[in-house]
C-alpha cells in the first residue's frame, strides 16, 4: 500500500476517533437521562419565580377587603388582574389602584358582539355619560343596591292610612304645600317600600320621618307605597326655584342611568326625581353629600357637587314633566 | 551496502525521527486529554433513577398528567390572560409575539365565512393604545351581526409533537408530565420548530435568540399554582388540572363535556380540549 | 421594540406569532447553495463515474467549484442561527428525527468526500508544487502531500480506485445532502405550500439544473479569462444534460402544484390566491416565463437545429444565466413564498428584505459571492485544467 494512502487512512481514523471523544466529551452531563435533552433543563424551568401570587396571598394583610371581594360579583376576578402583580410586595412599595377605570372596566364589560349574554355588558355613552365606573360601583361589590323591594299592598288600605297620617305634611293627593316636603304622589312603589323600611328600622334618619315610621306596620308601608304609586302627579307650581335648570341638565347626564333623563328611572328600587319639589331636593343632596343621609352611592355622585350644582340639578328636575315619556333604550 | 539502500535508510531514520517526535507530541496532548475524559466520565455516570423525586424534591412528574380545557362559550375576550401571561413568563412585550392570545370570529348577516381578527390586527393595536396593552375593539357594534364568539389559543403540548420531531438538538422535549419545554441554554435558535407548529404556537425571541413558546406555566404547576391565564381568567373559559385525579377540575371537564380539538388530522394528539369552537377554528 | 426582523403585513386572519417571519433570504440562499454543490459534483461524476470523455475539460473544475460552494454553505446558517455558537449542539447530540440534525454529519461526511476526492485528483500538482515550491506555499503544498512524493504507476492506479470509489459514494451523498432539504420542507405538516412528498426530487433535481449552469458560465468565463478555445463537446454536453433535467424538473414541479390544487384541501383558496397576486412576478414571470421557458425554448431549439460554434457557446451561456436565476427564484418561491400564505389558511403575508443587517440582500449576496471569489484562490493552488500542458504553456519560462 503505497505511503500516502496509508497515512491518508491512519490521518482519517485518528480524526474520527478524536471527533467522537470530543462527542462524548462535550455532551452536557444530565443528557440522556430522561430521553433527548438536558435533563437539568427540566429543575432549572420548575425553578423560576412566580409572578403572579394569587388571592390568597393577599388576604394574609387585605383581609377585610377580601371578604368583601370574595362574597360578592367580583369574587371570580382575582386581585392581581386589576391592580398587577403581587411579585415584591409589599416589600418593593404598593400596587397601583386603577386610576382609569373606564379604561379598565370596559375590557370586561363593554358591550361587544361574541361577548355570552351572560356577561353584564354596557355601552359606555349611554350607560354613565363618560364618568368613570367608580363614581357609581364598588369594584369589590360592584352590583348596585337596586333591589327591587315587593310590592304588594292594598292601595285602599293605604289611603285611609295616608289620610291618617300622612296627609299633613305630605298633601292630600300626594302633592306636597311647601318646598321642603317631597311630592309623593306617583313616586315608585318599591323605592317607597324600602326607604320607609329604612327609616322603620333606623338604616336611615331622618328627624320627622323616623318616629312617624317607627308607628308604621310592614303592612302599612306596603299599601302606603301602593297608593301613593298610583296617584297621578302633576307639575309642580313653579315656587322660587333658584338654580338654572339648563346647567342642571348638562349635570343630569351622569344621573340618567338611574334616574332617568328626565328623572324617570328605568329601575323602580330608585325614586323618580321629575317634578319634584326643589328645596327638597337641595337638601336630600346636600344630605347625601355630607353623610348624613346614608347611601354610598349617593354619597360617591354628589361628593363633587358645589352648591351651586345642587340648585342647578334641583330646579332642572323640579321642571320636568312627571307623566313618563317613551324612554330611549336603557342598556341595563 | 548500496548506495542507494543507505540513502533509503537515512532518509527513513530521518522520517521515523519526525514520527517519534511528533508522537511525543500528540502523546502529551492525549493524556491530558484522556485527564479531562477520565473526569467528565466519572461525573456523567450518575445513573437517572438514582435522582430521586424530579424535578423538584417536593414535586414528582412521575405523579401528575396535565391537561388543559377551554371553554369557548364563555370566553368575553376581555385579554386578561395575555396580559398575565405576559407579565409570568417574561414574554417579548409587543403585539407579535405571544404565547397565548385570543381570536375573535365573527358571522356578518348573509356572510358564510368568520371574520377572524386577533391581538397582531392593527385596528386592535390602535384600540389598545400601544402594543403592550391589549383589548379587542369595537369595529361590530353597530353591524348585523349573526354569530360571534371568541376562543383562546395557546401551546397544544401534544402527545406527539412535530416541534419535538424537528428539533436538531434535543432542546425542546416532551416532560413525563405531559408539558412540552424549551431548553433556553441549549436551543441554537434555527427555527426549525417555529416552522412545524401547525398552530403559530411557537416564535422566536430576538432577546434570547431562542424559540419560545407557552408551557403552562411550569414553574406554577409544579407548586401546586394554576397557570397564570387560568389564574387570570374572571369567566372560567380556561380549565386546568391533572388528569391522574378523576376530579379535577379538567377530567370533570373532559367527562362532562363532548369536547374537541385543534388540527386532530395532522396525528399530533393535542392535550387542550376545547367545547365550543365552530366548524372554521382551526 | 426592538426587533432586528421586520414586521410582516398581512390580510386576512393570520396568527399573530406568523408576523415576524422566522426564515429569511438567508434561508432562500442556503438550499441554492447545496444546491449548486450537489449538481457541480453531478456533472463531474458524469466523467468521474460514468466516463463521459466530453466532459473531461470540467470534470476537475466541477469537482473544485463543488468543494468551494461546500466550504461556504455552513455561513447563511450560522448567520441565521439565533446561537451560532451552539451550532456544535446539532453534532454532540443530534436528535435523529430532525433532518438538520441528519444534515450536520450528511455535510460532515460530505465535506470530507469533497476533500478527500479533491486531493486525490489533485495529488500529482500538490506532489510537484511540494517539490518545487519555496517558503510558505511550498510549505502548504508538502504538508498537504503528507510527506510522500510517489506519483509512480502503483500510487496512480492506488489514486485512482479511491477517486472513482468516492465518487461513486458521492453521488448518493451529494443528493442526499441536497434531497434532505427539500425533505425539510416536504414534511411539515403545518404548511399546505410545503407538504409534499414530491420536495425531495423537485428540489434535487432542481439543484443539478443549477449546478450544470453555473459550469456552464464559470467554463465559459474561465475560458474567457484564460484566452483558450471553448470546448464546444463539452458545452453540448452540458446543454444536453441541463436540457434533460430541467424538463424532468419541470414536469415534477408542475405534478405538485396540480396535485395541490386538484386535491383542493383546506387552505387551497387561499393559495390560489397568492398564486394569481403576490405570486405573480417571482413565479409566473420571473420563474417560470423568463426562467423556464425561454432557456427551455433557446436550448430545444438549438439541439433541434444543431446549433454550434459561437451561436452555441452564446446561447447556451444565456440559457444557463437563466435557469441560474429560474432555480434561485424556485427556492425564494418556496422558501419565502410558503412563509407568506398563513397557517391559518386564511390570510397572506407579505415578506419585505432587510437591503442592510445580519439576515439581509447584502448578506446573502456576499454568501453567494465568497465562494466565488475563493474558487478564484483555488484555481491557483490547484489548477483544474484538463488542458494543463496549456496552462504550463501560458507561464513564464522560469516559473515552469
Amino acid at each position: 500500500m503505497p505511503k500516502h494512502i496509508v497515512r491518508l487512512v491512519i490521518l482519517l481514523v485518528a480524526s474520527g476517533a478524536i471527533a467522537l471523544i470530543a462527542k462524548w466529551f462535550f455532551t452536557a452531563e444530565s443528557f440522556y437521562q430522561y430521553g433527548h435533552y438536558r435533563a437539568d433543563s427540566v429543575p432549572e424551568m420548575a425553578a423560576q419565580k412566580p409572578v403572579f401570587q394569587t388571592p390568597r396571598y393577599c388576604q394574609s394583610c387585605h383581609s377585610e377587603r377580601h371578604a368583601q371581594w370574595s362574597a360578592n360579583n367580583h369574587k371570580t376576578v382575582s386581585c392581581e388582574v386589576c391592580h398587577g402583580a403581587a411579585q415584591g410586595h409589599p416589600q418593593e412599595g404598593k400596587l397601583p389602584i386603577p386610576a382609569d377605570t373606564r379604561k379598565l372596566c370596559t375590557l370586561c364589560h363593554e358591550a361587544m358582539p361574541g361577548r355570552p349574554r351572560t356577561q353584564p355588558q354596557v355601552a359606555l355613552a349611554q350607560h354613565s355619560g363618560g364618568q368613570q365606573c367608580v363614581v357609581c360601583h364598588n369594584p369589590h361589590a360592584p352590583k348596585l343596591a337596586g333591589v327591587v323591594a315587593k310590592v304588594a299592598g292594598d292601595a285602599a288600605a293605604g289611603n285611609r292610612k295616608h289620610a291618617a297620617s300622612c296627609a299633613s305634611c305630605h298633601g292630600a293627593a300626594g302633592i306636597s304645600p311647601n318646598d321642603t316636603w317631597p311630592n309623593l304622589a306617583g313616586q315608585n312603589a318599591a323605592y317607597l317600600v324600602r326607604i320607609l323600611a329604612a327609616y322603620k328600622s333606623g338604616d336611615q334618619t331622618d328627624v320627622m320621618m323616623s318616629p312617624m315610621a317607627k308607628t308604621l306596620s310592614d303592612a302599612d308601608i306596603q299599601n302606603l307605597a301602593a297608593y301613593y304609586a298610583g296617584l297621578s302627579c302633576q307639575a309642580a307650581p313653579g315656587e322660587g326655584r333658584v338654580g338654572d335648570a339648563a346647567a342642571g341638565k348638562a349635570l343630569a347626564k351622569n344621573c340618567a342611568a338611574c334616574h332617568g333623563e328626565t328623572g324617570i328611572g328605568s329601575n323602580p328600587a330608585w325614586p323618580k326625581l321629575a317634578s319634584q319639589k326643589a328645596g327638597y331636593l337641595v337638601n336630600a343632596l346636600k344630605t347625601f353629600r355630607a353623610g348624613l343621609r346614608r347611601d354610598p352611592m349617593m354619597a360617591g355622585v354628589t361628593r363633587g357637587l358645589s352648591d351651586a350644582d345642587i340648585a342647578n340639578l334641583a330646579a332642572y328636575y323640579a321642571a320636568q314633566s312627571c307623566e313618563p315619556v317613551t324612554q330611549a333604550r336603557k342598556t341595563q | 551496502m548500496k548506495p542507494e539502500a543507505i540513502t533509503s535508510l537515512v532518509a527513513r531514520r530521518a522520517f521515523l525521527r519526525k514520527i517519534g517526535r511528533a508522537a511525543t507530541c500528540a502523546g502529551a496532548i492525549a493524556a491530558t486529554g484522556a485527564l479531562g475524559v477520565v473526569q467528565k466520565a466519572a461525573a456523567k455516570s450518575v445513573p437517572a433513577p438514582s435522582r430521586g423525586s424530579f424535578p423538584t424534591p417536593d414535586y414528582d412528574w412521575t405523579q401528575h398528567r396535565w391537561g388543559f380545557g377551554v371553554d369557548a362559550t364563555k370566553c368575553i375576550g376581555c385579554l386578561r390572560c395575555v396580559e398575565a401571561c405576559k407579565r409570568e413568563n417574561n414574554v417579548p412585550a409587543d403585539a407579535h409575539h405571544f404565547n397565548t392570545w385570543v381570536e375573535r370570529y365573527v358571522y356578518l348577516e348573509g356572510e358564510t365565512k368568520a371574520r377572524i381578527d386577533s391581538q397582531a390586527d392593527p385596528q386592535n393595536i390602535a384600540a389598545s393604545g400601544s402594543e403592550t396593552e391589549y383589548r379587542f375593539d369595537n369595529r361590530y357594534q353597530d353591524a348585523k351581526v349573526e354569530k360571534a364568539f371568541f376562543v383562546p389559543k395557546l401551546c397544544n403540548q401534544c402527545e406527539h409533537p412535530p416541534c419535538v420531531q424537528v428539533c436538531p438538538t434535543g432542546a425542546t422535549y416532551r416532560t413525563q408530565d405531559g408539558v412540552v419545554l424549551i431548553d433556553s441554554k441549549y436551543c441554537i435558535g434555527c427555527q426549525y420548530c417555529v416552522q412545524a407548529c401547525p398552530y403559530g404556537a411557537r416564535y422566536f425571541n430576538v432577546r434570547t435568540r431562542v424559540s419560545q413558546k407557552c408551557y403552562w406555566c411550569y414553574h406554577r404547576i409544579t407548586r401546586g399554582l394554576q397557570p397564570a391565564c387560568v389564574e387570570a381568567c374572571p369567566v372560567g373559559a380556561r380549565i386546568f388540572g391533572d388528569r391522574n385525579d378523576p376530579q379535577s377540575p379538567i377530567s370533570l371537564f373532559i367527562r362532562n363535556n363532548r369536547v374537541q380539538v385543534l388540527r386532530p388530522e395532522t396525528g399530533n394528539a393535542p392535550n387542550v380540549f376545547y367545547v365550543g369552537i365552530d366548524k372554521e377554528v382551526g | 421594540m426592538e426587533y432586528i426582523a421586520e414586521l410582516a403585513p398581512f390580510t386576512g386572519y393570520v396568527y399573530p406569532n406568523e408576523t415576524v417571519i422566522p426564515w429569511t433570504v438567508l434561508i432562500v440562499v442556503y438550499p441554492y447553495l447545496t444546491g449548486l454543490v450537489a449538481g457541480a459534483f453531478t456533472v463531474s461524476s458524469l466523467y468521474q463515474v460514468f466516463g463521459m470523455q466530453r466532459f473531461k475539460p470540467v470534470a476537475h473544475f466541477a469537482l473544485l467549484t463543488s468543494l468551494c460552494l461546500m466550504l461556504f454553505v455552513p455561513v447563511p446558517l450560522l448567520l441565521h442561527l439565533g446561537h451560532p455558537e451552539r451550532a456544535f449542539n446539532a453534532v454532540i447530540t443530534p436528535h435523529v428525527t430532525s433532518a438538520f440534525a441528519v444534515f450536520g454529519y450528511a455535510a460532515g461526511f460530505y465535506v470530507i468526500l469533497l476533500m478527500l476526492e479533491s486531493w486525490f485528483v489533485f495529488r500529482p500538482h500538490i506532489v510537484l508544487q511540494a517539490q518545487e515550491e519555496k517558503g510558505l506555499p511550498g510549505w502548504f503544498y508538502r504538508v498537504l502531500s503528507l510527506g510522500s512524493y510517489d506519483l509512480s504507476e502503483k500510487a496512480i492506479r492506488y489514486d485512482q480506485k479511491w477517486i472513482f470509489a468516492l465518487a461513486v459514494i458521492g453521488i448518493p451523498a451529494a443528493h442526499g445532502l441536497h434531497g434532505y432539504v427539500g425533505f425539510v420542507f416536504g414534511s411539515l405538516k403545518s404548511r399546505e405550500w410545503w407538504s409534499s412528498d414530491l420536495m425531495p426530487a423537485i428540489f434535487l433535481f432542481s439543484a443539478v439544473i443549477s449546478g450544470t449552469a453555473l459550469l456552464i458560465v464559470l467554463y465559459v468565463l474561465s475560458c474567457r479569462l484564460r484566452k483558450i478555445p471553448v470546448d464546444l463537446e463539452c458545452v453540448k454536453g452540458l446543454a444536453y444534460t441541463l436540457w434533460g433535467f430541467f424538463m424532468f424538473t419541470l414536469v415534477l414541479e408542475g405534478v405538485e402544484f396540480a396535485s395541490l390544487v386538484y386535491r383542493g384541501r383546506e387552505g387551497t383558496d387561499v393559495i390560489l390566491e397568492y398564486v394569481a397576486g403576490p405570486l405573480l412576478v417571482p413565479f409566473f414571470i420571473l420563474q417560470f416565463g423568463i426562467g423556464s421557458l425561454v432557456p427551455l425554448a433557446l436550448l430545444t431549439f438549438m439541439i433541434w437545429r444543431g446549433t454550434t460554434g459561437r451561436a452555441l457557446i452564446a446561447g447556451v451561456t444565456a440559457s444557463a444565466v437563466l435557469v441560474l436565476l429560474a432555480v434561485l427564484m424556485m427556492r425564494w418561491n418556496v422558501v419565502i413564498g410558503g412563509q407568506e400564505i398563513s397557517k391559518t389558511g386564511k390570510g397572506l403575508l407579505a415578506y419585505s428584505p432587510l437591503i442592510f443587517g445580519r439576515e439581509s440582500l447584502l448578506a446573502a449576496a456576499s454568501v453567494l459571492v465568497a465562494p466565488l471569489a475563493f474558487l478564484l484562490v483555488m484555481v491557483r493552488l490547484f489548477p483544474p485544467w484538463a488542458d494543463a500542458a496549456s496552462y504550463y504553456a501560458s507561464q513564464p519560462r522560469d516559473k515552469r
